[in-house]
């Protein structure tokens, strides 16, 4: 736990949280200077724009805090302090792993009210409400997207993990379309290759609801469930394996 | 300190200014010299196809639907704006030529099927552009959005203006069958039977349009519409009035002006009344004074001053 407020207090030291003003300022932007272009369709497109905003500022963060958090602490050879007291290398990856989700959390939750008050300016109360099944399924993306990033980042430099993570990201997106590919191939081993990676990637397209969220429709309990357990799973999963390769890592 | 002041902050500052004033006078001087693109670039088609983008929008596809639509937005009220006429006539768009106005909301729409306002955009403008597209996005929305009443209400608009009553009806009333579809639908099923080509049916239809769109140009082209009918009703007693007086004179009236009085006791339909500006002139609903055609003895609109269809 004191892993966890470390890396979240870290975070906010390295002023993370100011993207939040960036994002202020679109939303208002947005909610002023939209009626004139949308026609009647303001609330819609704030939810889509400020929707995908917390996607892609939460992926940005993401990839580029979780990439070098645990590489920054080798590289400044803090980590050796940390190890001299009773903290073990699993603890610390997952306390460096739950603060920087707690600093997603935030960001994620402050954006959403953002994206709220937008919504109740322009006259989209019912919006407002429905936006959060959306919001929480973007969470747990950027739940995954960050196990991902720390992962890359215990075996790499914050460049390559973040490319890495990039990587992920699209692929997590495009599976399905992955998975399609594979059906219309014709050898054996392409399709069997396509659909490893189909199933072994995260399919993240799982927590995509912006589209529907602005069309009014509320994420199914069923749905939100489901994707909760298939990210904390696919957490586990990759926390396991950052774990691994971390405990063979030599730091000598 | 005066110097350390100047430095460290009056001379950044002077060389920020200076470099802005630089940059703007050298971006309108490369706008003036760059060789113009040829005509019609503007009207190319380079978007892609919304269909094959899906799967793409990394679960952003709602936010490239929305860009679609405020591009068709921007791109028939450019058109409008580069017409430079003054007035359009709303009900046949194909001078413009805003032929990539289905494109981006075919764009739109399949990037988000449920977007209904792409849908009804569509179904009201399209028809003044080209119908058959007009009714394949609506059956579209439809297909997509089986609940939604209002798509049939648009697609029995199409079908009405394309005089094709029986049609019309048939979609009225599947939408009136739809949860939460409002009374007139049935209404509208039975006037498109008995008197789909009458005034009284086309006023209700732009009436429910107006009432139910939130679209500016939807309610402009509704409004204008409902304006044209007034000024219709208007002519018609005006004409009778004019038959009247001819009659009774064994002339035709010198003025519109004339007649007036004969008008005092006209009842127009829906409870309107008739205007007469500061030169005590008969006008029309867009404030334009009527123009009497003495050889016929008709009252016409003025075609230089209205807002409304001449045609």
């Amino acid at each position: 736990m004191a892993i966890a407020k470390n890396a979240f207090r870290e975070a906010v030291r390295d002023r993370i949280l100011y993207n939040l003003i960036l994002f202020v300022l679109l939303i208002t932007a947005s909610a002023i200077f939209l009626g004139e272009l949308t026609a009647g369709q303001e609330a819609r497109i704030i939810v889509n724009l400020g929707l995908s905003a917390i996607l892609i500022f939460g992926t940005f963060i993401s990839i580029f805090v979780g990439g070098s958090l645990v590489w920054k602490e080798i590289e400044k050879r803090t980590v050796y302090s940390i190890f001299s007291k009773p903290i073990s290398r699993g603890e610390f990856i997952i306390g460096k792993y739950l603060g920087l989700c707690l600093t997603i959390l935030v960001n994620v939750a402050v954006m959403g009210v953002g994206v709220s008050l937008a919504l109740l300016y322009v006259g989209g109360g019912k919006l407002a409400g429905t936006i959060w099944g959306a919001v929480f399924l973007i969470f747990l993306e950027l739940t995954i997207i960050t196990a991902v990033a720390i992962m890359f980042s215990s075996f790499s430099t914050p460049a390559l993990s973040a490319l890495l993570t990039f990587f992920v990201f699209l692929i997590g997106h495009f599976s399905s379309s992955l998975r399609d590919l594979a059906e219309s191939l014709g050898s054996k081993a392409a399709i069997l290759l396509f659909k490893a990676i189909y199933y072994l990637l995260p399919n993240l397209s799982n927590f995509s609801f912006i589209t529907n969220s602005a069309n009014g429709d509320a994420a199914p309990l069923a749905m939100l469930g489901g994707a909760a357990a298939y990210a904390v799973f696919y957490d586990i999963i990759l926390m396991t394996i950052t774990f691994v390769i971390f405990k063979r890592r030599n730091f000598k | 300190m005066r110097m350390s002041v100047f430095k460290s902050v009056l001379l950044p500052a002077a060389i920020i200014i200076a470099g802005f004033a630089v940059v703007i006078s050298l971006s309108g001087y490369l706008e003036r010299v760059r060789p113009p693109l040829p005509d019609g670039y503007e009207d190319s088609d380079l978007s892609m196809n919304g269909s094959r983008l899906k799967g793409y929008g990394l679960g952003m596809e709602g936010l490239m639907a929305d860009w679609y639509w405020m591009r068709a937005l921007q791109y028939i009220g450019g058109k409008i704006v580069n017409s430079k006429t003054e007035f359009i006539n709303i009900d046949d768009l194909h001078d413009l030529n805003p032929r990539l106005l289905y494109p981006m909301l075919e764009n739109a729409t399949e990037l988000d099927p449920h977007f209904i306002g792409a849908y009804s955009f569509g179904a009201i403008i399209l028809p003044a552009i080209d119908r058959d597209k007009a009714i394949n996005l609506t059956e579209k929305g439809i297909a997509n959005n089986p609940n939604e009443w209002r798509l049939y209400q648009q697609l029995g608009y199409i079908y009405w203006r394309l005089g094709n009553y029986d049609k019309a009806a048939e979609i009225y009333e599947r939408g009136s069958e739809i949860a939460g579809a409002q009374p007139f639908m049935k209404m509208m099923a039975a006037s498109m039977k008995t008197e789909g080509g009458s005034r009284d049916t086309s006023r209700k239809i732009f009436q429910q349009m107006l009432d139910g769109s939130d679209d500016p140009m939807v309610r402009l082209t509704a409004e204008r519409k409902l304006m044209q009918f007034d000024s219709l009703d208007e002519r018609d007693a005006i004409d009778k009035a004019l038959k009247d007086f001819k009659e009774s004179n064994g002339r035709c009236a010198n003025l519109l002006a004339e007649i007036l009085p004969m008008l005092h006791s006209v009842r127009l339909p829906q409870g309107h009344e008739f205007h007469v500006d500061a030169a005590n002139r008969l006008i029309d609903p867009s404030d334009a004074p009527y123009l009497l055609d003495k050889e016929k003895c008709v009252s016409n609109l003025d075609a230089d001053k209205t807002k409304l269809p001449v045609k």
